[in-house]
């Protein structure tokens, strides 16, 4: 090892490796081939019930579109909140940090609490028909996303707010985001796919 | 501390020895546990690579014993299931067969392989993510168990006859192969961040060795199907838990939902890191480096591109379960553009493999991993041009269409094999190949994975009973497939329609006595294994 001279400066260290955020991302992308193998098993059958003539959706049941949408426009507007606390990360201010974090949790939260009132609106019994059985395999799916998506989120908030400087956290926050995201991507295509086409 | 974090590597006997002789309070300095603790808790990427190793060689050596019980059965094909008590039982060893030899066996080998050899092939202290890669493991491990335990409990993928099977137990072979495929999922996921994050600064991805590069791809390529599998899994589970299965849990639906992941193309999938390795051991053996990596690389990245099977689901080509059948993804073009692409492919990673050997001007040193990678060569050549056959009937199509009359006895008999026991030939002989393949690393970096060097003359006795006794389990399949046996023969398959039964079952002794030989070589392995464990703790 060359000798280093007393008082002098020494190197930068070398940038840490974004491994959160690599992570973070091929786990999106799983989860996202995942819910694309819902969709397609979804679509596929749905195809072939209406093109053999008969229901998709049992007439008993009453689907609305009233509480995916309120849903849907939940998730769109976290979109904005969650980019919000990656900006107010990234810039040490830690008052919206905090608000931001809180304001897309209480999104994800008002989502869960939206999905599960419509169940039990909707008349769905889940195993009397293949419908039920995708439409609750899917959106429950979903429901477990925006569950892990909110205790991720919670715990890049709570390392980021246990330090001096936030924004060191800047990665972990972007990953959250990351995921949050996709979230978000998936309740569309199911605002689309299940409720709007039904 | 957080699973984003990596405590660094220690050594517990010499954490232990660096303590001051007046403070051993575990206060004072935190010392890694040893024995079973440390195993069990343990992060050290040699160490859970060499329990994937370990376990994988022991699942796959169980997978083959199940081929050789069907084997058995087939050698009286005509006779009704002479050593299985009912078709339901065959079935469940059937799917049993599959998913333990290739989610048991196969890629575990590989992960594991990679999990001990790739920090160390980028010069990293560890893998991205090591307390994921050791949750992976033990998912996987349990998973893998109560699968087993769950489909003697007369459970498997579904069941041929309503009340066939403990509807319990089939729920939990579900949930089972679930956690199976979880735990390969979190450890693809650990080895791609590892290759995309750890690589010292300077080397990009086409510096990677070969094994490396080929992980890559298989990695990518299995955290894009497993996935799907998981996806597969969740509806059938769905649907079980209600009164009764509508669809996708019903009767035997749910092995037919996951049979994509056991066929062509998906098949060939899991043996991707088989060229990285080929590549590796071929040029070492040569005593040069790799000549022209560039093409190669990109020949193992169109092989895993092809190689992508989430998308040939024939369940879902039809609403009515009964009509399922093979034929219905095999007619479909982008099928056959498949199996005809990955042939070229294959056939273009050889013209590599001699260009490089022939460039060398060496003679390669005769060696087991060498012997194993060339065996692993023949049998996945074997197992493509299979495929080829399986395609030529619909890809022949065109020209029948010209003329109904051309050949027509001839493109029956292509149509036919899509459906035969040609199917089951070319899965042995992929899935084998991989396994060869596999070997032959742990041969080649024994020295790392293990700590010592595994014992050739074992080496040699295993390459010559496990290439030997895989070639003839393999080819006897897809021979009987020439002569319309069914692939699934226990599920109202239609025996009469065999031509020659006689020479089917002669065919089918040969295959049983492959099937016979490749276990013998697992034995022996398990056996070097053993002795290169032990040896080293003796050392």
């Amino acid at each position: 090892m060359a000798d280093i001279a007393v008082g002098a400066p020494l190197a930068a260290p070398l940038p840490r490796q974004r491994t959160l955020l690599v992570g973070t991302v091929l786990a999106t992308a799983a989860t996202l081939m995942y819910f694309a193998a819902l969709f397609g098993v979804y679509l596929r059958e749905r195809a072939q019930a209406i093109g053999s003539g008969n229901n998709w959706i049992p007439s008993s049941a009453d689907i609305q579109l009233a509480q995916p949408s309120v849903a849907a426009w939940t998730m769109l507007m976290s979109v904005v909140t969650m980019q919000w606390a990656v900006y107010s990360v990234a810039r040490n201010d830690r008052s919206h940090a905090i608000i931001a974090t809180l304001v897309t949790a209480m999104f994800g939260i008002s989502v869960i609490i939206t999905t599960s009132f419509q169940y039990t609106q909707m008349g769905l019994v889940a195993d009397e028909s293949v419908a039920a059985t995708l439409i609750y395999t899917i959106s429950a799916s979903h429901l477990a996303m925006v569950t892990v998506g909110l205790v991720f989120l919670g715990l890049m908030a709570f390392r980021a707010l246990a330090t001096q400087r936030i924004s060191v956290q800047t990665d972990g926050f972007v990953a959250a985001s990351v995921f949050w995201y996709a979230v978000v991507v998936v309740y569309v295509v199911i605002w689309t796919a299940i409720f709007v086409l039904k | 501390m957080t699973l984003t974090e990596t405590r660094p590597e220690t050594d517990p006997e010499h954490a232990r020895a660096a303590l001051p002789a007046t403070d051993q309070s575990p206060a004072a300095t935190w010392v890694p546990p040893t024995g079973l603790a440390g195993v069990l808790g343990t992060s050290d990427h040699t160490l859970i690579g060499r329990m994937y190793v370990l376990f994988a060689v022991m699942f796959s050596g169980l997978a083959l014993g199940l081929g050789f019980l069907m084997s058995l059965e087939k050698t009286d094909i005509s006779a009704v299931y002479g050593f299985f008590g009912d078709a339901n039982e065959l079935f469940q060893v059937f799917g049993l067969y599959r998913t333990t030899l290739i989610l048991c066996g196969l890629v575990p080998l590989f992960l594991g392989l990679a999990t001990a050899i790739i920090p160390k092939q980028l010069q990293a202290t560890t893998v991205a993510y090591p307390r994921a890669s050791a949750a992976a493991f033990w998912m996987w491990l349990i998973g893998a168990f109560t699968h087993l335990v769950a489909t003697f409990a007369y459970g498997g993928l579904g069941s041929l006859q309503v009340g066939a099977a403990r509807e319990a137990s089939v729920e939990l072979t579900v949930l089972s192969l679930g956690m199976v495929a979880l735990g390969l999922l979190v450890g693809a996921g650990v080895i791609l961040a590892t290759l995309v994050t750890q690589r010292p600064a300077g080397m990009d991805l086409l510096q990677m060795p070969a094994f490396s590069w080929s992980m890559l791809v298989a990695t990518g390529v299995w955290l894009l199907s497993l996935p799907v599998l998981l996806a597969n899994l969740m509806i059938v589970w769905v649907d079980m838990r209600g009164v009764e299965a509508l669809r996708f849990g019903a009767s035997d639906a749910p092995f037919v939902q996951v049979s994509w992941a056991f066929d062509a193309p998906q098949v060939y999938a899991w043996t991707i890191p088989l060229l990285g390795i080929a590549a590796e051991v071929f040029t070492s053996a040569h005593r040069s480096r790799p000549k022209l990596f560039e093409p190669m690389a990109a020949l193992v990245g169109v092989f895993g591109f092809l190689s992508f099977g989430a998308w040939a689901q024939s369940f879902f080509n039809d609403a009515d379960l009964s009509a399922v059948d093979a034929h219905v993804v095999t007619d479909q073009v982008v099928f056959v553009a498949y199996g005809l692409g990955i042939a070229l492919v294959v056939l273009a990673f050889l013209g590599w493999l001699a260009y490089n050997a022939v460039t060398s001007g060496q003679r390669p040193e005769i060696s087991p991993q060498f012997g194993f990678v060339v065996l692993a060569g023949v049998l996945l050549t074997a197992a493509v041009l299979a495929g080829v056959l399986r395609v030529a009937g619909p890809a022949l199509g065109v020209l029948r269409e010209a003329d109904a009359g051309l050949w027509a006895g001839f493109f029956d008999a292509m149509d036919d094999l899509s459906t035969s026991s040609l199917v089951t030939g070319m899965m042995n002989l992929a899935v084998l190949a991989g396994v060869l393949a596999g070997l032959a690393g742990l041969f080649h970096w024994a020295p790392r994975v293990l700590g010592g060097h595994m014992s050739e003359p074992l080496g040699f006795l295993a390459v010559l009973t496990l290439g030997g006794g895989a070639l003839l389990y393999g080819l006897a399949d897809v021979l009987a497939g020439f002569f319309d046996q069914p692939d699934r023969f226990f599920a109202g398959a239609n025996l009469d329609a065999i031509d020659a039964v006689r020479f089917v079952e002669f065919l089918n002794v040969v295959g049983l006595m492959g099937v016979f030989a490749v276990v013998v070589g697992f034995v022996v392995v398990a056996v070097d294994l053993a002795f290169s464990v032990q040896a080293k703790g003796d050392g």
